[in-house]
């Protein structure tokens, strides 16, 4: 298979022209749609525009995941068939004032999408938002290839499971050089690395060799947020919020320890919080 | 001396220079060890100096039959001819080359050669697909298959020849980690500086050398040269092949080595010796 | 008799769908059924990982439509049990390497082979999605009890409703506790949000990651306490009415919550 031809990449942003950075994997389940939420939100607390592409034709999330779906009017596709303006499409956040989705079709096909109008969409949004995260689907097909256009940059989630890094492992390979990938890794368990049973952060960058933007543990936390709709960024109490905070501080410049994943604490309190004890 | 080997087309029963009541033992316990493995695959008995009295062709067939394998030729020493010729099998006559080598691997003890600590072996496990790779080879198409170089651009070809029978083959040499999906292949040599992930393949017609981890597919000798050689850094392939031989990691090598090390085709096996000790 | 051809597929991708093909198969082995599991996500392969099969690897599913290697040859045997194979993907292809007839053809010819066809479907409803369905004759949904991973497969439910596939739903990584908490929709809910039959119900477990990671097959396990819910799914697959085990006995939180449903 043939890497991307260099047209997929846009060209680096001059000084005011905001970043495209397109949030992929390859492998479904990794979460893609909830970093690509939560990163926004706490890029937004920051004081950044942003604006959120859904890039899941047909396969829409990005609307549950940040609780927006039910403010949904117009969608990219009804923009890029100029249905509707780019304003009509957009939907501000509930949370916060720069924060912005524009939400994928539900009832179309990834075919339907002009991949060079998607690209110009990209670049007028680079136009009006700071960042412009795009939340790519699973595969490698049609989908993938109408997320990645427009973007220069690329953030590439990866959970420790060998199947997961192999996908990844496509996936930038067909990314290439153009887009400077960095890796989150998602979902690790720490008590389970250190019985063996889970690869390590090490395990999966020895293959992916990417620069390291974060490491985040499992909790359950996250399927709740994502069940209502409310990202984990919002809140300042939980190591998840923490761990995207300072992703976003790294994509902003700034220069942040490195990653790391704490050991969980005794199995009582991990208890406590399956008893109903909300955090 | 193993009775059952993978040779050109078939498969090749050795009875030369040994009891003929053993060799059958023997056959029957490696053939039930993989029921229905070799259904469909022609073989040939190798008799050397030996001679076969009709009976036991007639028990040899048997066994051969109740396993789906058709016994096709007799090779051996002229006397066997007419047996073959009545039997309606085609028959192979051995020159004294030939005869002297089976008398010599006669007299070997029958145990398998046992390799030094150093000289670690991978399993061979696929005689039909050995077999079949022989015959693509015969019929002239090369078992270089068409597959994309995934930059070529930045590689450095130092001789691209024109057909495969040109005395110097050139190299292909690829700067850069192969990932998960990516394929080389060329007719000569191919050096990689960088890593070979899991899901990535080299084909080359003449040898493989990875400057960096092998862990994906690599064919060396891919045109038929069995004296063909795959070298990395870290040998942590996947599959290895050289010419029509195939192994794979037995799962009991543990924790690869990261010194240098070197494989090649050693009695019909693919072996693996630290650079330094290699043949 | 030819085989049943059965698609396991979601829209969303990481609810399992690979994982899920791999241990009803391989409960359905281990019953005596004849069984090949077949990857039909070319160019993210993944199957073979599952279950260990990686390095055997010499032939692939698109070699077999391109006419280079015959079927049998492709398939690789799974020494642990009597009968089952796998038919790999290609790794370095795209998917638009075969088309929906080829792969009906291939599907078709392999039901001539076995008891049970399983066709392990890539993550989307593109062209990789199409390919898969097109071979099947029946379809398994698996979904987690997530918003997300359900709007998902009510899009993949109205696909395969269009080609009229007759579906039944497998509910993965159920967590009981957060049921019980309200934090998780429950297995009605999400039936009743699908209108969809019921196939299984399979709780969320620690140790299944590092069995996919390891290519062991949960009913090789001894321990596994999913091992007795992937049989069940297996039976009632072969038409068998199976009860909804309980899920009391799995120790203290258990009890404590009382009776919850899976199997």
């Amino acid at each position: 298979m043939h890497e991307l031809k260099p047209e997929f990449a846009s060209t680096p942003a001059p000084a005011k022209l905001g970043r495209a950075i397109v949030i992929t994997s390859g492998k479904g389940g990794v979460g893609k749609t909830t970093t690509t939420a939560n990163l926004g939100t706490a890029l937004a607390k920051r004081g950044a525009s942003v604006v959120l592409v859904d890039a899941d034709v047909g396969l829409r999330n990005l609307d549950i995941v940040m609780g927006l779906e039910s403010r949904v009017k117009h969608h990219v596709l009804d923009v890029l068939e100029e249905k509707a303006t780019l304003d009509e499409a957009l939907v501000r956040d509930k949370h916060s004032q720069k924060l912005n989705l524009l939400a994928a079709a539900q009832t179309r096909e990834k075919d339907d999408v002009d991949t060079e109008k998607m690209r110009l969409l990209i670049e007028s949004l680079r136009e009006r938002f700071d960042y412009v995260l795009i939340d790519c689907p699973a595969g490698i097909e049609m989908g993938f290839k109408n997320a990645v256009v427009g973007a220069q940059e690329a953030i590439v989630v990866c959970t420790p499971e060998v199947s997961a890094v192999r996908d990844v492992d496509r996936v930038v390979g067909l990314l290439g050089n153009a887009f400077s990938p960095q890796l989150i890794i998602n979902r690790v368990r720490p008590q389970l690395v250190k019985k063996g049973k889970m690869l390590s952060v090490d395990d999966v960058n020895s293959i992916l060799r990417l620069p390291l933007l974060g490491v985040i543990a499992d909790e359950p936390d996250v399927i709740v947020s994502t069940n209502k709709g409310e990202p984990l960024a919002l809140r300042t109490d939980t190591a998840t919020a923490a761990a995207y905070h300072a992703i976003a501080a790294r994509i902003a410049g700034e220069d942040v320890p490195a990653p790391t994943v704490e050991y969980k604490e005794s199995f009582v309190s991990k208890l406590g919080a399956f008893f109903g004890g909300r955090r | 001396m193993a009775v059952l080997r993978g040779k050109g087309l078939g498969l090749e029963i050795a009875l030369g220079g040994r009891d003929f009541e053993d060799a059958l033992t023997e056959l029957q316990s490696k053939l039930g060890e993989r029921p229905g493995f070799y259904t469909g695959t022609p073989a040939t008995a190798a008799l050397g100096r030996t001679s076969l009295s009709n009976e036991q062709l007639g028990r040899l067939r048997s066994v051969l039959h109740t396993h789906g394998i058709a016994l096709e030729a007799l090779s051996g020493g002229l006397d066997l001819e007419p047996l073959a010729t009545e039997a309606g099998l085609r028959f192979v006559a051995l020159d004294d080359g030939g005869e002297e080598l089976a008398r010599r691997r006669a007299l070997r003890p029958k145990r398998e050669v046992q390799l030094s600590d150093a000289a670690r072996s991978l399993v061979a496990d696929f005689a039909g697909a050995r077999a079949d790779i022989a015959d693509r080879r015969k019929r002239g198409e090369a078992s270089v298959r068409r597959a994309v170089s995934a930059k070529q651009h930045q590689s450095a070809q130092v001789q691209m020849p024109e057909n495969a029978d040109a005395p110097l083959p050139g190299t292909l040499y690829h700067v850069g980690t192969l990932r998960g999906g990516q394929a080389l292949a060329h007719v000569g040599n191919i050096v990689v500086i960088g890593d070979v992930n899991p899901g990535a393949e080299l084909v080359a017609s003449g040898d493989i050398l990875v400057f960096g981890a092998l862990r994906g597919v690599a064919h060396a000798g891919a045109q038929g040269d069995a004296s063909a050689r795959v070298h990395a850094i870290e040998l942590a392939p996947t599959q290895l092949r050289i010419a029509t031989f195939i192994a794979a990691d037995a799962g009991d090598r543990g924790q690869t080595p990261i010194y240098p090390e070197t494989a090649c085709v050693q009695n019909d096996r693919i072996v693996i010796f630290p650079r330094e000790k290699a043949p | 008799m030819s085989a049943r051809k059965i698609v396991f597929t979601s829209g969303k991708g990481g609810v399992g769908k690979t994982t899920t093909t791999v241990n009803v198969g391989a409960a359905l082995a281990k019953r005596g059924q004849r069984v090949i599991l077949v990857d039909a996500d070319i160019g993210l392969r993944n199957l073979d990982l599952v279950l260990g099969l990686e390095k055997r690897i010499v032939f692939d599913l698109v070699e077999v439509v391109e006419g280079r290697c015959q079927l049998r040859q492709a398939l690789i045997k799974d020494k642990r049990f009597e009968s089952l194979s796998i038919l790999p993907a290609a790794q370095t292809r795209d998917k638009d390497a075969v088309t929906e007839e080829q792969m009906a053809h291939v599907m078709d010819e392999l039901a001539g082979m076995c008891d049970y066809v399983l066709i392990d479907c890539p993550a989307g409803i593109e062209g990789g999605f199409r390919n898969a369905i097109a071979g099947a004759s029946e379809a398994v949904v698996v979904t987690t009890p997530e918003v997300s991973a359900i709007r998902d497969a009510d899009r993949v439910i109205g696909k395969l409703g269009e080609r009229k596939l007759p579906m039944r739903l497998i509910v993965n990584r159920i967590r009981p506790d957060m049921v019980r908490s309200g934090d998780m929709l429950s297995v009605e809910d999400v039936c009743e949000i699908l209108s969809a039959e019921l196939l299984g119900i399979v709780p969320d477990d620690e140790e299944i990651i590092d069995t996919t990671n390891k290519g062991e097959p949960v009913v090789l396990g001894e321990t596994n306490r999913l091992r007795g819910i992937y049989d069940k799914i297996a039976r009632r697959l072969e038409g068998e009415l199976v009860e909804f085990t309980n899920l009391d006995n799995t120790g203290f939180l258990g009890r404590l919550f009382g009776a919850l449903k899976a199997g």
